[in-house]
């Protein structure tokens, strides 16, 4: 019997980055049935399924639809193969109406040159009626609740007579009910005759929707199960890697342990945002410590980082600094005042890939090699040698930065701002993509830099990472504090049980940091 | 009163023709996303090209209709260096208005051995929608009727882009490629393939427009656009890139310019600060605009 | 974040790191000529003869046409210093012609200060540059309002008050021409090529070429501008004021048009005529393009700009073409220098 989508050995590797976003996947649908492809951000279940709707060209493996091999080379192909895609971010011009959204590249015709409105509405209607929605097709979308949009991308592919329907993590931006509404569709079409596959990262939706999942990590898919032979805890564990512990030296710290900065409440709100992005955020990072933040991504890590930087201004709550209040200051206050940040995006933010790199690394401390009014540019040269010799970096200091490979462009962030930190050091997603020398590497520096009495605050979607290297561990979920583990739990947690917090399975009664 | 409304009401209409034309075509490419500046040069070559193929066609309709294709060729030009070779499409725009500047004078000069005006007597005059009966109105007579074609023609234009933009499916991809483009491309279509035909549309229209100016006055005149590129831009953004809008809009410029050449000779207002009003409008709408969006993305 | 991917296809630096692109561009404009001259003139040989050998043939046309060059140096300056943080300056017309007659009737008004005087009104007509284009500056900063657009606008409408200026209240009666009073002759720059009117504002502008380069890469602000062009967020991670940099670039870039206006009255014009600068502030865009945004590079783009309108003028005189060719190539020019495509020519791959 043949599968309904079957996919063998994909890879995909951006070229930019050379990140191996899929690496040798295979998937397998069947028909009539609802299978969840899981895994964390980044793991690559995204660049998959544009992969099978024509969004994506794979660099090597097939794709079979319903046993015939073919190559799906746009959304066009995959329609005509009967694939259906439901993105994250809706793909509707707000002020057509559902039903002109919904024809939109297969309008009904009137005399060939003429849009056929009565028609549309009323086949569009149709479609409507016949999957128990209840949305009016005159109405703009814009118009619409979140909902009902995303239904609206389900009756654009159910109009185009899906086989195989792709939802790109379509709960995010759910209410409860409304997911429940979604489920019932989902079934429905199920038992109809569509495949589905649904892309998603939380656990309770898994089990109660789907009939199989499929679980990827890094890029690779680590396996498929019927979802009613494993559990949350099970698939928690598969998702985000065995219990793997670095073999790090950390001494513990002797010295004098004085609060460095600290967060009393901190909220940030948007008006177009529901929910706060940071909800009553509170803690202390202490000098000579390393305090980890964990979370999964879109779970307030992100805004984190940018309010410690100064680019994102709070809302509510203050921000003290050795006792002074730091609040309202943005990312120039704070550069003056001694911050020192190494940003998890390290191309857009951390480093100006034109520039040499020399002139990457001056960047927060150019002040000092001013000499009347003159930039000192032996004084720069012979800094910045010194730096990439310490650091081993490969490059020289007149290369354009990006000309420098992932890792070392890096090391030029880490020596700019481990050698002009003050009292305190914020690290973002510090190792990612590096390898395992250069990783050791840096975890080496943040241990010197606890160790001479820096409050050090690594904020990682990397568990091994944080659990290693951590002094205290505070967890993140959906902008708020759900735990904070102090050196005692540390020795005895897991990663299933960090997994459940950050998954809002579990929450720890009054955390206070 | 209606000694001086009347009369400045009938001039408005004739002033307003190649506004709106201009207006209708240039609504084209800002609803697909682009921002065309280049209108004053497409129309400036329509206006050369039209009265200068009339003369050697001795035809009318030959001329016009060469003008418009030599037209749609430089909005052609434009498009696809703007689209395929990815340039600034602003600063193609005003490539396209040098371009056109120039060549009309160096073509001019080739052919007539004369940079300066030019004048066509053989050249056929507009025809005129005369119909006695109608003229006999009162007031709305006066003001509408005894135009040349090209001013009613502009009115079925502006209907037929109306019915192109909001009942066919190519109106309704092209304005989605303008207010969401994502939306195309996820459904396997080309936002650049909409765009480079609202280019050529807007060379078809413009090279109408710019065929008006001239074979209405009889001779070509070295930059005898003058600003109307530009204000036809204003046109679309005051209209607020709809067809009635359009109308409108066009009609109170068209207006407005009638009027000046009155006050200029009864008051004493200098031409220049009349000509100026257009660009200061149009910035301080933009900026107003611009405070307007950026209360709207603030925080709370 | 993918804004930012966007904008650096068109990031200045990449572009000045890659003169290949720029010769080629130069090349199709130069064969535009040729095809041009083959086409219209019915003496081609001699078209071309005249329009490349012309502005070389003697003192006289070889000075005017190094003379031509120097208000392009000031304006090429100005919008690379622009370009360089990122900020569109589409108003040199506007700043070059206002700053023209600002200079003019402030050499005028303080005839009695002899040359403070002189340097005071070059100054004014700096200011006056450099107002307007800040205009935009502080525009974009406050609201986002398009630089590009506004700055653009504005040249518009004063290019018109300033023209209805000269021809009304500022009119000189004793002459024939539509221009304001002649400027002290003590104020007028010294011709330093006879019998051509080269003007010792080269000098100037040679000056001005070093300046500019010293502090893009000598001094904190200049590298911080440089930064904050290349990627704004970095600057502003790095601690460097977002706000200054928005406006203090694009009022430097009006200041550099304003002073080239005001050179070019005291060196050649000694009186502001009535649209006498018309095309410089498009040029001094164009030249500043070509020459990728370096300093050093706007002098050879200035000259190729003035050598095209010499060698356009030569023909004119001399064969039977009009000197309006130089607007098409000058166009052939702008059609293509923003091209990120042709900007990836001849370019190497980048290793990362």
């Amino acid at each position: 019997m043949e599968h309904a989508v079957e996919m063998r050995g994909i890879v995909k590797i951006y070229p930019g980055t050379g990140l191996r976003a899929n690496d040798g996947v295979d998937l397998l649908l069947q028909k009539n049935e609802i299978l969840c492809l899981a895994g964390e951000n980044g793991a690559g279940k995204t660049t998959l399924m544009k992969v099978l709707y024509g969004l994506e060209r794979p660099d090597s493996g097939t794709i079979s639809i319903m046993g015939t091999q073919t190559p799906i080379h746009s959304p066009l192909e995959a329609n005509r193969l009967g694939i259906g895609m439901v993105h994250q971010h809706f793909m509707l011009v707000d002020e057509f109406t559902v039903a002109q959204n919904v024809v939109m590249g297969k309008e009904p015709r009137r005399h060939r040159f003429t849009y056929d409105l009565v028609t549309t509405e009323k086949q569009v209607a149709e479609v409507i009626d016949t999957h128990h929605f209840s949305i009016d097709p005159n109405k703009p979308v814009g118009k619409l609740t979140v909902g009902q949009k995303q239904q609206v991308e389900i009756v654009k592919m159910l109009y185009r007579n899906v086989d195989i329907l792709i939802l790109d993590e379509p709960t995010a931006v759910l209410t409860e009910q409304e997911i429940e509404s979604l489920f019932v569709t989902l079934r429905a079409l199920a038992a109809h005759g569509t495949s589905l596959i649904l892309i998603t990262h939380k656990l309770h939706e898994i089990k109660a929707i789907s009939d199989r999942v499929a679980i990827m990590r890094q890029g690779k898919m680590v396996g498929d199960y019927s979802t009613a032979s494993v559990d949350e805890r099970e698939i928690s564990r598969l998702m985000m890697g065995e219990s793997v512990s670095l073999s790090i030296d950390k001494k513990p710290y002797n010295g004098e342990k004085r609060p460095v900065l600290r967060f009393d409440d901190v909220s940030v709100v948007r008006r177009n945002q529901e929910r706060p992005l940071l909800n009553k955020v509170s803690f202390t990072a202490h000098s000579g410590e390393i305090l980890g933040f964990a979370g999964v991504g879109g779970n307030g890590l992100g805004v984190l980082e940018a309010v410690l930087g100064g680019f994102l201004p709070i809302t509510e709550g203050t921000i003290t600094h050795n006792g002074e209040d730091i609040s309202h200051d943005d990312s120039a206050d704070l550069r003056r005042n001694g911050l020192a940040f190494v940003p998890a995006d390290r191309l857009s933010v951390g480093s100006a890939l034109s520039a040499t790199v020399a002139e990457n690394l001056i960047i927060a401390s150019r002040k000092s090699y001013v000499n009347h009014g003159v930039m000192g540019k032996k004084r720069i040269e012979e800094r910045t040698r010194t730096l990439l010799d310490t650091y081993s970096v490969k490059g020289r200091s007149h290369m354009p930065m990006g000309t420098l490979s992932g890792g070392n462009i890096q090391k030029v962030i880490l020596a700019r701002e481990m050698e002009q930190y003050r009292d305190h050091i914020v690290f973002s997603e510090p190792t990612w993509g590096l390898d395992i020398a250069s990783s050791l590497f840096v975890y080496e520096k943040m241990l010197e830099l606890r160790d001479n009495g820096a409050a050090v605050i690594l904020i990682s979607s990397n568990l091994d990472e944080i659990l290693a290297l951590s002094d205290r561990i505070i967890i993140f979920y959906r902008g708020t504090v759900v735990a904070l583990l102090e050196a005692k739990e540390l020795k005895q947690v897991t990663k299933e049980e960090m997994g459940a917090y950050m998954l809002g399975l579990k929450r720890q009664e009054g955390p206070n940091g | 009163m209606n000694a001086v409304a009347i009369p400045v009401l009938h001039s408005a209409i004739a002033i307003m023709t190649p506004l709106l034309l201009a207006a209708t075509g240039g609504v084209f490419t800002e609803l697909s996303g682009m921002l065309n500046i280049a209108l004053e040069g497409l129309m400036l070559i329509g206006a050369f090209t039209s009265i200068v193929f009339s003369h050697y066609t001795q035809s009318l309709l030959l001329g016009v209709l060469l003008g418009m294709v030599c037209t749609m060729a430089l909005a052609a030009l434009l498009g696809a260096i703007t689209l395929y070779l990815k340039s600034n499409v602003f600063i193609t725009g005003l490539a396209t208005n040098l371009f056109a500047s120039g060549l009309t004078v160096v073509l001019s000069f080739r052919l007539f051995g004369n940079k300066g005006v030019v004048v066509f007597d053989e050249v056929a005059k507009l025809p005129r929608l005369v119909v006695p009966a109608l003229q006999k109105i009162p007031v709305l007579g006066d003001i509408f009727i005894g135009h040349h074609v090209f001013v009613y023609l502009s009115w079925l234009l502006l209907l037929a882009a109306g019915w192109v933009l909001y009942r066919t499916p190519f109106g309704f991809r092209l304005r989605a490629a303008g207010l969401h483009e994502e939306t195309l491309v996820s459904l396997g279509m080309q936002p650049k393939r909409y765009r480079f035909q609202a280019f050529l549309i807007s060379g078809f229209a413009c090279g109408l427009a710019g065929a008006v100016l001239t074979l209405n006055l009889g001779a070509f005149v070295p930059n005898i656009t003058s600003g109307k590129g530009w204000i036809a831009l204003v046109v679309i953004f005051l209209g607020q890139k709809r067809p009635l809008g359009l109308l409108v809009a066009a009609l109170v410029f068209g207006f407005a310019d009638s009027f000046s050449n009155y006050a200029q000779g009864a008051w004493n207002v200098p031409a220049e600060f009349i000509l100026a009003i257009p660009y200061l409008f149009t910035l301080v709408a933009m900026v107003l605009f611009s405070i307007y969006t950026s209360r709207k993305s603030s925080i709370e | 974040m993918g804004e930012e991917r966007k904008r650096m296809r068109f990031l200045p630096a990449k572009l000045a790191r890659n003169s290949v692109g720029a010769l080629v561009i130069l090349a199709i404009a130069l064969g535009v000529l040729v095809i041009l001259s083959l086409l219209l003139s019915k003496t081609p040989g001699k078209t071309l003869r005249y329009f490349f050998l012309g502005p070389l043939q003697n003192t006289y046309y070889f000075g005017n046409m190094v003379n031509t060059a120097i208000p392009l140096i000031f304006g090429g300056l100005g919008i690379s210093l622009a370009m360089r943080a990122g900020s569109f300056n589409l108003g040199g017309e506007g700043q070059l012609y206002g700053g023209a007659f600002v200079a003019t009737i402030s050499a005028l008004a303080f005839a009695p200060l002899g040359f403070l005087g002189g340097v005071l009104a070059l100054f004014l007509g700096a200011m006056t540059g450099g107002v307007l284009a800040g205009i935009s500056g502080v525009l974009r900063m406050k609201w986002n309002t398009s630089e590009l657009i506004s700055s653009f606008l504005l040249s518009n409408a004063v290019v018109l008050i300033v023209s209805y200026l000269i021809a009304g209240p500022f009119m000189d009666p004793e002459t024939n021409l539509i221009a304001t009073g002649k400027i002290p002759e003590s104020l007028r720059f010294m011709r330093i090529l006879e019998p051509s009117n080269l003007s010792a504002g080269l000098y100037f502008a040679l000056i001005a070429v070093l300046l500019v380069y010293l502090y893009l890469q000598k001094t904190r602000s200049g590298y911080e501008l440089r930064m904050f062009g290349m990627n704004p967020m970095f600057a502003k991670y790095g601690g460097i004021s977002v706000h200054w940099y928005r406006v203090w670039p694009m009022f430097l870039s009006g200041a550099f048009y304003g002073l080239g206006g005001g050179m070019a009255i005291f060196g050649t014009y000694y009186a502001c005529m009535k649209e006498f600068s018309v095309g410089m502030g498009w040029n001094g865009l164009a030249v500043a393009l070509i020459a990728g945004f370096k300093p050093v590079a706007v002098i050879p783009a200035a000259l190729f700009f003035a050598y095209i309108e010499s060698g356009a003028r030569n023909a004119m005189l001399h064969s039977d073409v009009t000197f309006e060719i130089a607007s098409i190539v000058q166009a052939v020019v702008f059609f293509l220098v923003t091209s990120s495509v042709l900007q990836q020519i001849g370019k190497k791959r980048r290793v990362l």
